[in-house]
C-alpha cells in the first residue's frame, strides 16, 4: 500500500464479505423451499418472495461495496496521489450500509416497491442516488486533480457514471407492464452486461499490470478492444430479453444476433489474460491471487459466455425463459465473473493494505476449489432441473407443480451442493479477514 | 494494432450499438402502443399493477417470464384458471393448495384489490407477445388441452372446465386442484344429466356438499361442461 487513504478500501471490503456470507445462508433456505413443503403458517409470515428479494439485494449490495472499495484502492495508485476526502469515503459507506440494512429489514415487514432486484422502496432509492453521486464526486475529483489520465481510469469512471445513470430508469413507476420490463432491463442488463463489465474489464487490467508486469501499453490496448466488444454486442445485446415481452419482434433478430456475439469479448479477456501471464515480467509472490484471476477469467467465460449463449436464440428461449435454465445462468455467471472478480480484488488488496507480502495460502485454496467445484456443479443441477422443468411444463404441457415435482430431486441435489459452497465461502472469508504472512517465503 | 487503433474500435463500436439501440427503443415505444393494446390501459388495471407490486407477487411468480422462478407464470393466468381461479387462490391459498406441497401466503388482499389485480391480469393476457409462454399458447390448443383431448375428444366443455374455475378443485389426469375428487372417471359413476343437475346445485343431490352451485354458468355452458365429463371414463 503506498496511499494512506487506500485503507479505506479494507471496510468496504470486510463489510462485502459478510454480507456475501448472509447472502449465502439465504440462498441455501430458498432452495431448501424448492424441495421441502414449508407449513403454511410459516410461509404467510415468511414468503419465500421476502427471502429472494434479500438474497438477491444482498448480492447487488455486497458487488457494489466490493467494486467502491476496489475503486478506492485503485485510484489513488492510478492517479499518484490521495483520495480527495476520505472522510466522504466514510461517510458514503456509513450511508449505503445504513440503507441496505433498511431496506432488507424493510422486506420482512412487507415494504418493498415489488419489482425482482428493484425491491428497494422509492424514498430508499434516493438516499442510494445521493450515496453514488457522493462516491462519484469524491473518486472524479481525484482524478481531475491528478490530471494524470489512464485508460483505466477512463473505464473505472465511465463505468461507474454509466452505472449510476442507468439505476435512475429503475426508479420511476411505469404504468405499462411492458415498458417496465423495458426498463427494467436497461438497470440489470446494462449493468451487468455493460456498466459492470466496463468496472471488471478496468480492476482486471489494473491487476494484471500489477502482477505480470506486462506493459501498460499492451494491456490498455486490449482492454480498449474488450471494452468496444462488450459495448457493441452488449448494447444492443439487451434485445434478448425483449422476445417475449410484447415488444416489436424485430427484437428477436437484433437480441438473437448481438447477444450470440456477446460470449466473444469473454473469449478475448481470457486469452489476453494467459497470454500476460506467460509472458510475465514478474515473479509470482502470491500463486493464489493468480488462481483467482485465471478462475475469474475462466468461469466468466463458462457461467456468462457459454451458459449465455445455450439459451439466448430465441429458438431455444422460447421454451427456456423464465424457468430454472435462467437460474442456472445466473448462479454461473454472477458468481464467475463478479463475485470471484472481488475476490480476487480482496486477495490483491488486503495483503497490501495490511502489509503482509506473501500470504500463507494454505486455507485460501482449499476456499477457492471447494466454491468453485460446489458452484459450478450447482450450475449443473440448476440446469438439469430447468430442462426437466420447460420439457415436463413446456412441451408436455403437464402443469406447473408437475414439473417441479420432477424437478424436486434436483433441487434437492442444488441445496446440498449449495451447503458445500457455504463452507467454502466459510473458508475463504474467514481466511481474507485474518490473512496471515506465510511461514517461510519461497525463492 | 496501435492503441490509437484500439481506442477507435472501441468508440465505433460502442457509438454503432448505442444508436441502433436507442433508435429502436424509440420505435418500439411507438409499437408498444399497439401491442400492449395501451388503449386499455384502464385506471382499475393501473391500481391492480399496484397491488401487483405492493405485495412482492412478482418474487414468487414470473410475469412475461420474469421474477421468481417458484410459482407458475400469471402472463396467461386468466385464460389459464379464469377469473374466478384467480380470486380463490388470493383468498384462500391456505385451502386452494392444502394438499400440495408448495404453499402461497395468505397476504389477505381486500376484494378491491383482488378486483384490480384480476383487471391487471386481464390486461396482461392480451398482449401480443410472440405467443408466450409455450404451455398456455392458444396457437394450437393449449398444451394441456391437447392433453386433455387426446384423453377424451375434443369438445366445448373442456374449454369450460379449463376456463370457469372447475379445475381450482377438481384435477382431470394429475392437472388441477385436490380440494374436491378427482374426475378422471366421472363417467362410470354419473350420467350427462346427473352431472349437469349436480353441478347446477350440489346441495340438492347431497346435503353435505362442499361444492357451490355454479350460478354463473350460462345454461349452454352446463350442457357443454356436462357433455364433457360425460365422456371422461
Amino acid at each position: 500500500m503506498e496511499y494512506r487513504s487506500q485503507k479505506i478500501a479494507y471496510w468496504y471490503f470486510a463489510i462485502a464479505l459478510s454480507l456475501f456470507t448472509l447472502q449465502v445462508i439465504v440462498g441455501l433456505w430458498l432452495a431448501f423451499n424448492y424441495f421441502f413443503t414449508v407449513p403454511q403458517s410459516i410461509v404467510d409470515k415468511f414468503p419465500f418472495a421476502t427471502a429472494r428479494a434479500i438474497h438477491t439485494n444482498l448480492l447487488v449490495l455486497w458487488m457494489l461495496l466490493g467494486f467502491m472499495g476496489g475503486t478506492y484502492y485503485i485510484v489513488p495508485e492510478e492517479t499518484g496521489r490521495e483520495i480527495f476526502s476520505p472522510r466522504l469515503a466514510w461517510f458514503q459507506l456509513v450511508a449505503l450500509v445504513v440503507t441496505g440494512v433498511v431496506a432488507l429489514v424493510g422486506f420482512v415487514f412487507g415494504w418493498t416497491q415489488g419489482r425482482p432486484l428493484l425491491e428497494i422502496p422509492r424514498p430508499l432509492d434516493f438516499v442510494v442516488v445521493v450515496g453514488a453521486l457522493i462516491f462519484l464526486f469524491n473518486v472524479g475529483i481525484t482524478m481531475f486533480k491528478a490530471k494524470r489520465w489512464t485508460a483505466i481510469q477512463g473505464t473505472l469512471l465511465g463505468g461507474l457514471l454509466f452505472l449510476a445513470l442507468l439505476y435512475l430508469f429503475g426508479i420511476p413507476f411505469y404504468e405499462n407492464e411492458v415498458i417496465d420490463w423495458y426498463y427494467w432491463w436497461w438497470v440489470i442488463h446494462l449493468w451487468v452486461e455493460g456498466a459492470w463489465e466496463l468496472v471488471t474489464a478496468a480492476i482486471f487490467a489494473f491487476i494484471l499490470i500489477k502482477i505480470t508486469g506486462v506493459d501498460r501499453q499492451v494491456v490498455e490496448k486490449w482492454l480498449y478492444v474488450e471494452i468496444g466488444l462488450f459495448l457493441f454486442t452488449g448494447i444492443a445485446g439487451t434485445g434478448h430479453h425483449y422476445y417475449w415481452i410484447g415488444a416489436p419482434r424485430y427484437w428477436l433478430w437484433v437480441g438473437g444476433i448481438f447477444s450470440a456475439l456477446e460470449p466473444l469479448p469473454i473469449l478475448l479477456m481470457l486469452i489476453d489474460t494467459m497470454n500476460h501471464v506467460k509472458h510475465r515480467q514478474i515473479k509470482i509472490i502470491n500463486p493464489l491471487t493468480w488462481t483467482y484471476a485465471i478462475g475469474c477469467a475462466v468461469l466468466h467465460m463458462i457461467g456468462a459466455g457459454v451458459w449465455g449463449f445455450m439459451h439466448t436464440l430465441p429458438q431455444i428461449n422460447y421454451y427456456t425463459h423464465g424457468s430454472q435454465v435462467t437460474v442456472s445462468h445466473g448462479h454461473l455467471a454472477f458468481f464467475g465473473a463478479y463475485a470471484l472478480l472481488n475476490l480476487t480484488v480482496f486477495y490483491f488488496a488486503i495483503p497490501r493494505i495490511k502489509g503482509i507480502e506473501q500470504y500463507d495460502a494454505r486455507r485460501g485454496k482449499v476456499g477457492f476449489w471447494t466454491m468453485v467445484t460446489a458452484m459450478t456443479l450447482m450450475g449443473l443441477s440448476f440446469g438439469i432441473a430447468g430442462v426437466v422443468q420447460a420439457y415436463v411444463e413446456r412441451v408436455l404441457g403437464m402443469g406447473y407443480m408437475a414439473a417441479q415435482s420432477y424437478m424436486r430431486l434436483w433441487m434437492a441435489v442444488t441445496f446440498t451442493l449449495g451447503l458445500c459452497f457455504f463452507v467454502g465461502v466459510l473458508i475463504t472469508v474467514t481466511d481474507l479477514l485474518t490473512l496471515r504472512p506465510a511461514r517461510k517465503v519461497i525463492d | 494494432m496501435s492503441k490509437k487503433t484500439a481506442f477507435w474500435i472501441f468508440m465505433i463500436g460502442t457509438v454503432f450499438s448505442a444508436i441502433l439501440f436507442l433508435g429502436l427503443t424509440w420505435d418500439t415505444h411507438r409499437q408498444i402502443v399497439t401491442l400492449s393494446h395501451a388503449d386499455k390501459l384502464s385506471v382499475d388495471v393501473v391500481k391492480g399493477k399496484r397491488v401487483f407490486e405492493k405485495y412482492n407477487c412478482n418474487d414468487c411468480h414470473t410475469i412475461l417470464g420474469f421474477g421468481g422462478y417458484y410459482a407458475p407464470d400469471l402472463t396467461k393466468v386468466v385464460q389459464r384458471v379464469g377469473e374466478e381461479g384467480i380470486r380463490y387462490r388470493v383468498k384462500n391459498p391456505g385451502k386452494a393448495f392444502e394438499t400440495s406441497w408448495r404453499k402461497m401466503p395468505n397476504q389477505k388482499l381486500s376484494d378491491e384489490e383482488i378486483d384490480h389485480l384480476v383487471a391487471f391480469f386481464t390486461w396482461v393476457g392480451n398482449v401480443d407477445n410472440g405467443d408466450w409462454p409455450p404451455q398456455d399458447s392458444k396457437k394450437r390448443l393449449t398444451r394441456s388441452e391437447e392433453r386433455m383431448v387426446a384423453g377424451v375428444g375434443l369438445s366445448a366443455g373442456a374449454a369450460v372446465f379449463q376456463t370457469r374455475g372447475c379445475m381450482n378443485c377438481h384435477s382431470l389426469h394429475g392437472t388441477g386442484g385436490s380440494f374436491g375428487p378427482a374426475l378422471d372417471t366421472i363417467a362410470q359413476k354419473l350420467t350427462r344429466e346427473q352431472i349437469e343437475h349436480y353441478v347446477k346445485d350440489p346441495k340438492s343431490v347431497n346435503p353435505k356438499a362442499l361444492m357451490p352451485a355454479q350460478k354463473e354458468l350460462s345454461d349452454k355452458e352446463l350442457e357443454e361442461v356436462a357433455e364433457f365429463l360425460a365422456n371422461v371414463k
